[in-house]
């Protein structure tokens, strides 16, 4: 039975994993991250001590409440696009302190810089934060949702990685005849 | 005499909004034109669709506030299909609006407020420390934290867990909330309000007097404003008429339904973003020393349109309110004193709906049928008044989708406030680099969203500034 301050917190601050996938889906490739959470559902059983969610455009709103949280996962995964000049569809993994500095200046929700608050949680409180990003191909200037065939084509592969990582076998192993 | 120069808008905004500032032959501020990054191709992705996808799809578009957006478009919903929800259902909708405005403003108030009280437009901002603010102030945080992860608690037991709210339905609200649900749901938001009483007690004690001199010396613009009152004139967040508001204090209200008689929209050849404004009130004009038709839509357009406020903590500080700023206020940053005044309410609201008994039936929606329609649904959020405008076949596809948010309300006071900004900065060809930071400064006054923008994991208000001499030669150009 949990103590009731814990019970009057969410899930994403009390299990241990924490996988957040980011990213807006109206925007071509910028969607990957949540294309994935999407993904990772349907193919795979998840382990009860991992929260998946597709958190789009609101990952700072739960990292500003991981930060401020009395309890914590002990390891957060962001899924997310970017443009760093890699080839299409590649994965890579980046910590919060490779994420680019620019001038932290962070006067409303909408601009408080991710960056910070993954290194804060990071550095004050101790929780091992992780970025899982593929490159894009384009990002389009006008609502035009759907990922490209490189991205598209990354998203099994991404899911592998995490499940090897994250996932203990058996329990979180690819569910039989859940397709392509 | 400076050239007229034509410019193009910017198809591709670096950032999220370009600001170019163009002088005259004596090199003072002729123009300065804010092209602020909006969301491109979205109202016609919509068309085809059917329409209850809507309060699915729409949250997408603001990761910062989707429950503003879920509601409207569940509204238009209501409307195009022609029912109105059962009581419990809309009782539900408001209790969700108003826990997420608590969570939304307890954060924007304590953590990220600050600056623009405590720093001055040349200041070099330093990084805002969300643990070093827990390590200063512990009892404060310790309070502000609890609430925050209350109020998520609370929507996750309304609403659901995932983060993209989905139990909105046309018609109504798709779970009906239990007894004993009600009862947990009803100590938290006790707590709720002892925190929102606590801080605009904190604010009135510790951080508005300090600021009051910085509210002063940024610009001040006049313009009207828009905002959202019951029948009889009292604030509302979630449902009521429209009221639109003239910098001389007087209004004209206006169903949903007929917002296109008082707002037209006004385009410009620079800017992808239209410019909303009064029509009524006569032709659009930017000009600092006689704006036409401007009006401002967030918190304050939402304190100052209200007679008043039908909880009665939130209405004593409304009172305290008025009687030291006037109605309409129109000082840019008490924008964020009418922001507190609204915490309370929603607080005060949140235990008002969870007292009624309404709200544990069972009656929670109604059925809907496709008909051909168009349908109009409102409510506010945070950053101003949100209008979702659908119309559809018989089948109940989207034949047009039109989308107000707060921020394009704000285009021209955004305008006129960088303008102003420029103006006083910008002498005789004379700036200094500081010039970035104050046209930042007057853009982040209304506290604007671009979370509909392409997100970057390095987000930021991003601004690109160009200053052009009157020949429209680049002179200098900056970036953040």
């Amino acid at each position: 039975m949990p103590e009731p301050d814990q019970a009057e917190l969410p899930d994403f601050c009390r299990k241990p994993t924490l996988i957040l996938g980011c990213g807006n889906v109206l925007f071509g490739d910028d969607g990957f991250g949540c294309a994935l959470v999407e993904y990772l559902e349907a193919h795979y059983t998840l382990p009860q001590d991992i929260c998946l969610l597709d958190v789009g455009t609101g990952v700072r709103k739960l990292l500003f409440t991981l930060c401020l949280s009395p309890v914590r996962p002990r390891r957060v995964l962001i899924l997310d696009a970017l443009d760093v000049g890699r080839d299409p569809g590649e994965l890579f993994e980046i910590a919060p302190e490779d994420i680019p500095a620019i001038k932290c200046d962070d006067f409303s929700l909408h601009q408080l810089p991710t960056s910070n608050l993954l290194r804060e949680l990071e550095e004050q409180c101790g929780v091992e934060v992780r970025v899982l990003a593929c490159q894009t191909a384009s990002l389009p200037e006008e609502v035009r949702p759907g990922l490209s065939e490189p991205v598209l084509r990354a998203l099994p592969r991404a899911a592998e990685l995490i499940a090897a990582r994250l996932f203990p076998a058996p329990s979180g192993a690819r569910r039989e005849g859940s397709g392509g | 005499m400076a050239k007229t120069l034509v410019i193009q808008p910017v198809t591709r905004i670096e950032g999220h909004a370009k600001v170019t500032i163009q002088l005259d032959d004596a090199g003072n501020v002729d123009t300065a034109r804010v092209n602020v990054i909006e969301l491109r191709g979205f109202e016609r992705f919509c068309i085809g669709r059917p329409v209850e996808d809507m309060p699915r799809i729409t949250p997408r578009i603001c990761g910062v506030c989707p429950w503003s957006h879920h509601l409207a478009a569940a509204k238009a919903c209501d409307a195009v299909f022609g029912v109105e929800p059962p009581p419990a259902g809309r009782k539900l909708r408001e209790l969700c609006n108003s826990i997420a405005y608590m969570e939304e403003h307890i954060l924007h108030f304590y953590f990220l407020a600050g600056a623009d009280f405590l720093l001055g437009p040349s200041a070099d901002y330093s990084v805002r420390n969300v643990i070093g603010i827990l390590q200063a102030a512990p009892d404060v945080a310790r309070r502000v934290v609890r609430g925050r992860h209350m109020c998520a608690k609370m929507l996750e037991t309304l609403a659901g867990k995932s983060i993209h709210p989905q139990a909105a339905v046309p018609g109504g609200f798709s779970k009906p909330l239990l007894p004993e649900e009600r009862d947990q749901l009803r100590k938290m938001a006790d707590e709720a309000l002892e925190l929102a009483k606590f801080s605009i007690a904190f604010a009135k004690e510790n951080v508005f007097p300090k600021y009051l001199e910085l509210v002063k010396s940024l610009g001040v613009i006049t313009s009207g404003f828009l905002g959202t009152v019951t029948d009889d004139g009292a604030l509302n967040l979630y449902n009521g008429k429209l009221r639109l508001m003239a910098p001389d204090g007087s209004f004209e209200d206006f169903p949903y339904d007929r917002y296109t008689e008082f707002i037209a929209e006004h385009i410009e050849p620079w800017s992808y973003l239209k410019f909303p404004y009064a029509k009524k009130w006569g032709s659009f004009s930017m000009d600092l020393d006689k704006p036409g038709g401007v009006y401002r839509a967030n918190t304050l357009a939402r304190i100052n349109v209200c007679d008043y406020i039908n909880t009665p903590l939130a209405q004593a500080e409304l009172e305290e309110f008025r009687q030291k700023f006037g109605r309409p206020a129109q000082l840019t940053l008490l924008y964020h004193w009418a922001r507190l005044i609204e915490l309370l309410y929603n607080a005060e609201n949140a235990i008002r709906l969870l007292d009624d008994p309404e709200i544990t039936s069972r009656e929670t929606r109604v059925k809907v049928t496709p008909r051909a329609a168009r349908g109009v649904g409102c409510v506010e959020a945070p950053r101003g008044t949100l209008i979702h405008d659908y119309e559809t076949d018989a089948d109940g596809m989207l034949t047009n989708v039109n989308l107000i948010v707060g921020t394009t309300h704000n285009n021209a006071p955004i305008n006129m406030s960088v303008t102003q900004a420029a103006k006083g900065s910008i002498n005789n060809g004379n700036y200094d680099q500081g010039i970035l930071n104050t046209v930042e400064m007057s853009i982040r006054a209304y506290d604007p969203c671009f979370s509909c923008a392409t997100h970057r994991l390095d987000g930021k208000l991003s601004v690109k500034l160009d200053i052009v001499g009157a020949n429209g030669k680049l002179l200098d150009s900056f970036a953040n």
